[in-house]
């Protein structure tokens, strides 16, 4: 993977994890600017690694599709497909901020369409099928973790104070 | 397409810097990184009206439209402050309220604004439409409603208001400022118990504030009025297909009144708080506004305390 690439994946996981994470921590108090600003690098990291995931995984789905192997080359992004990503902190827009996230997601993955149908044969809906299931897989999955996170440092936080 | 141009590569993504960092003062809040102010600059009072040595018929706090951003009146508001404390001389009167700064730090008082001021005044007016955003958006709205709930409790003591005497509190709301009155509810009931009286004047909200704990919201409206009537149509929670939201619990348990105050408009020469708009009886429309507001207080004060107890 090209290192703008990478570049570029690390800064969409920072600007998603900004959006995710400044909102929650408004509601707790204590916390340090640091703290904040370490909570938002660790975040950006697993975000940003999701993304690296996202065409991967419409790869393997569309693998799965098929009966033969595809023709053309494995799917990834081009620092022209995932730049829109570097918008992703628009989640933390107050009111329409999770309808403008929405919008930015189904514009980035209209963007991976296309490649894939091409590198695959799939026909452009096949490809979008591909794309939107890896896309809400994934985002199902990291939300699943997200949840179970909260729900354990919730726990410890009982804990501690008992 | 010029002019779209403009907006796209301009405006565009100044409001969508505007929109994201206006959220730093409730994170600033919330974190516990800065204060709110309490003390008020010399020379502005803590409550203006009836004297300080009797307790008064209700403690009014006025809760200005986007236009508010220092902590005396704005232009406006002014006008009908100064209205209402003519009318009704036993209210003490609370004009300072901040409504679109959880830390009540006036905008026009900071550096970077108060150069954008001159420049491009109208990115104030954004600034505080923003915040009656961040003040509607689920996410942020208990700190929100927290921190301006705190900021009006403190202004109360300082205006020299006991918790648990009774005393009605009116929030008496412009535009905006009802987003903030609903939300300031509860804070204002835990921490003083009083009695609450909601009065919206043009309001716009976003019907999800809890209003179990006001006794009565009298919404001061007109069909010409169109910035409300958005507020209608853009939340969900005032439809009422959503029966089960705050705005529509309150309109089932009999607490919202409606009054129409036609044909003013939100803004502009003939709004509510014109001083030069005439009705066909001769009273200016901010007379009108005045004059209503004044009866339902005394109305909800007559309703509420012994006939012997009534001030003049």
């Amino acid at each position: 993977m090209p290192l703008i690439v990478v570049a570029l994946l690390l800064l969409a996981g920072v600007s998603e994890a900004v959006g995710r994470i400044l909102p929650l921590a408004v509601r707790r108090p204590g916390m340090s600017r640091t703290l904040v600003a370490s909570f938002m690098l660790a975040g950006g990291l697993v975000e940003g690694a999701v993304f690296a995931l996202w065409p991967l995984t419409a790869w393997t789905l569309a693998e799965l599709v098929l009966s033969s192997p595809p023709p053309g080359e494995e799917l990834v992004w081009t620092p022209g497909l995932v730049a829109p990503l570097m918008l992703a902190a628009v989640l933390a827009f107050p009111l329409l901020g999770p309808f403008l996230h929405l919008l930015l997601f189904v514009g980035a993955g209209a963007g991976l369409v296309s490649p894939l149908a091409a590198a695959t044969g799939l026909g452009w809906w096949g490809a979008a099928g591909c794309v939107a299931v890896a896309g809400a897989g994934l985002g199902v999955a990291v939300e699943a973790v997200r949840r179970l996170v909260v729900r354990i440092s919730a726990a410890e936080a009982r804990v501690s104070v008992a | 397409m010029n002019g779209f141009l403009l907006w796209v590569c301009a405006i565009g993504p100044a409001l969508l810097a505007e929109a994201l960092l206006a959220r730093y003062e409730v994170l600033a809040y919330g974190a516990g990184w800065r204060a709110p102010t309490t003390a008020l600059p010399e020379g502005v009072p803590y409550a203006r009206g009836a004297a300080p040595d009797r307790p008064p018929g209700a403690y009014l706090v006025y809760l200005d439209g986007i236009g508010k951003r220092r902590f005396r009146d704005s232009r406006d508001g002014g006008l009908l402050v100064k209205a209402l404390i003519a009318g009704a001389p036993e209210l003490r009167v609370l004009g300072q309220v901040l409504p679109y700064s959880p830390l009540a730090d006036p905008l026009a008082e900071r550096p970077v604004w108060a150069w954008l001021r001159r420049r491009i005044g109208l990115l104030l007016f954004l600034h505080n439409v923003m915040q009656t955003f961040v003040a509607a958006d689920h996410r942020y709205r208990p700190l929100y409603n927290r921190a301006v709930g705190s900021q009006i409790a403190t202004q109360l003591r300082l205006a020299g208001y006991q918790p648990d005497s009774g005393i009605p509190v009116v929030l008496l709301s412009y535009s905006g400022g009802a987003q903030v009155a609903g939300g300031a509810v509860d804070e204002l009931h835990t921490q003083l118990r009083s009695p609450l009286l909601l009065i919206t004047l043009g309001g716009f909200h976003n019907g999800a504030n809890d209003l179990s704990r006001a006794e009565q919201l009298h919404q001061l409206t007109s069909a010409s009025d169109r910035i409300e009537r958005v507020g209608t149509w853009i939340f969900p929670q005032r439809w009422r297909l959503f029966r089960g939201s705050a705005w529509n619990r309150a309109i089932r348990a009999g607490k919202i009144t409606v009054h129409r105050l036609d044909p003013a408009t939100h803004v502009g020469p003939r709004s509510y708080i014109s001083p030069t708009a005439r009705l066909p009886d001769g009273r200016s429309h901010l007379d009108r506004t005045a004059d209503t507001v004044i009866a339902l207080i005394r109305a909800h004060h007559n309703a509420t305390v012994p006939t012997d107890d009534l001030l003049p």
